[in-house]
């Protein structure tokens, strides 16, 4: 079950260059994994940063299940990340932790435009694929701009 | 806990506590514990309900991975309500299951169960019985639950004639909750009540 996780992760990897360039930064996404392990542990299947950690957790994951988080964690990771600048005068805390936005945070932007903290919002897709403000739907969004592009 | 989920608490609670349904009494919030893991909620019967006048407590237990998760809530006073337990106050109700969203709070499902109150879904029970009375007999499934809202929650409206008939089980040596119970199941005919009882 190794294989298709890997190879999942390659295919990631080369779409999440396109994404470095224009985020300047990739490292938001990363601690996320680790965030998500005092809530889940069971949703670690794929990131570099635990895979050598949690051979007996992989093992309890069907391979139904590791490829459905797989292919979720790929789908969030075309999710733009962006900078708080402060601007926006109507948005001024994060939904789902309810803690302000700090200038120059890093947020990731959902389709229908909403704004959260990148940990906490990897951590609510993981669970879900719909905004938590709105309840729209976060993949039929990005697969429709993907055949539009 | 999990530090995320007690910073939203605090900052929930405080939200509540400033809320305009506060300053209308018609939803309250107080801790249980100092680890901001349970709470317990108050709700007003909704006018217009035979729940009015009624003031009904909620257990709320918040899980380490809220909000990513729903509390846990169910009914501490007894309640006959279609998708609410009758027995343990457990309650049918999506946001509490598959639809929780993590921008939900403790306010909004407090509303929410405000609003189930004065709109049940009979056709997904929780409590067959009731939801069977609500849908086929619904002037006693009425009576009913205004009796349970006076017997429990303060409601104003009573019922003499429930009440001889549940003393009268009483006399029997039938626990008073148990008489009730059984003869709100039965719609109030006390033969059938006895007869189910001691059979």
């Amino acid at each position: 079950m190794g294989n298709c996780l890997k190879i999942s992760r390659s295919d990631d990897i080369s779409l999440l260059r396109g994404n470095d360039s224009i985020n300047g930064q990739n490292s938001g996404t990363q601690p996320l994994y680790h965030q998500d392990e005092q809530y889940q542990p069971v949703f670690y299947p794929t990131t570099s940063a635990s895979s050598n950690r949690t051979p007996s957790i992989n093992r309890q994951l069907s391979d139904e299940n590791q490829v459905k988080i797989a292919k979720r964690i790929g789908l969030m990771q075309h999710l733009p990340i962006g900078t708080y600048d402060g601007s926006s005068k109507k948005v001024r805390e994060c939904v789902i932790c309810m803690a302000e936005f700090c200038v120059d945070e890093s947020v990731r932007y959902l389709p229908c435009m909403h704004i959260y903290h990148v940990k906490c919002i990897d951590d609510w897709l993981l669970r879900s694929l719909t905004c938590p403000s709105c309840l729209e739907p976060v993949d039929a969004a990005l697969l429709t701009s993907y055949e539009s592009t | 806990m999990a530090n995320m989920a007690v910073s939203r608490i605090k900052r929930e609670f405080k939200e509540v506590m400033r809320s305009e349904e506060i300053v209308q009494c018609s939803i309250k919030i107080e801790l249980v514990n100092d680890s901001w893991t349970e709470l317990r909620g108050e709700i007003a019967g909704p006018p217009d309900t035979p729940y009015e006048g009624g003031k009904f407590v909620l257990e709320i237990k918040v899980p380490e991975t809220y909000p990513f998760n729903p509390p846990k809530v169910r009914f501490i006073t007894r309640i006959w309500h279609p998708n609410i337990s009758s027995v343990t106050g457990a309650i049918c109700l999506d946001i509490l299951k598959d639809n929780w969203a993590a921008a939900m709070t403790l306010r909004t499902v407090l509303l929410s169960l405000q609003a189930l109150l004065a709109a049940a879904e009979p056709d997904d029970p929780q409590d067959a019985v009731v939801a069977y009375q609500f849908k086929d007999k619904y002037d006693l499934f009425l009576l009913t639950a205004k009796h349970w809202t006076n017997a429990y929650a303060g409601g104003p409206h009573t019922f003499p004639d429930c009440d001889s008939k549940i003393q009268r089980l009483k006399d029997m040596g039938i626990d008073e909750h148990e008489a009730r119970a059984v003869l709100s199941k039965e719609n109030w005919n006390l033969e059938k009540a006895t007869e189910g009882l001691f059979s």
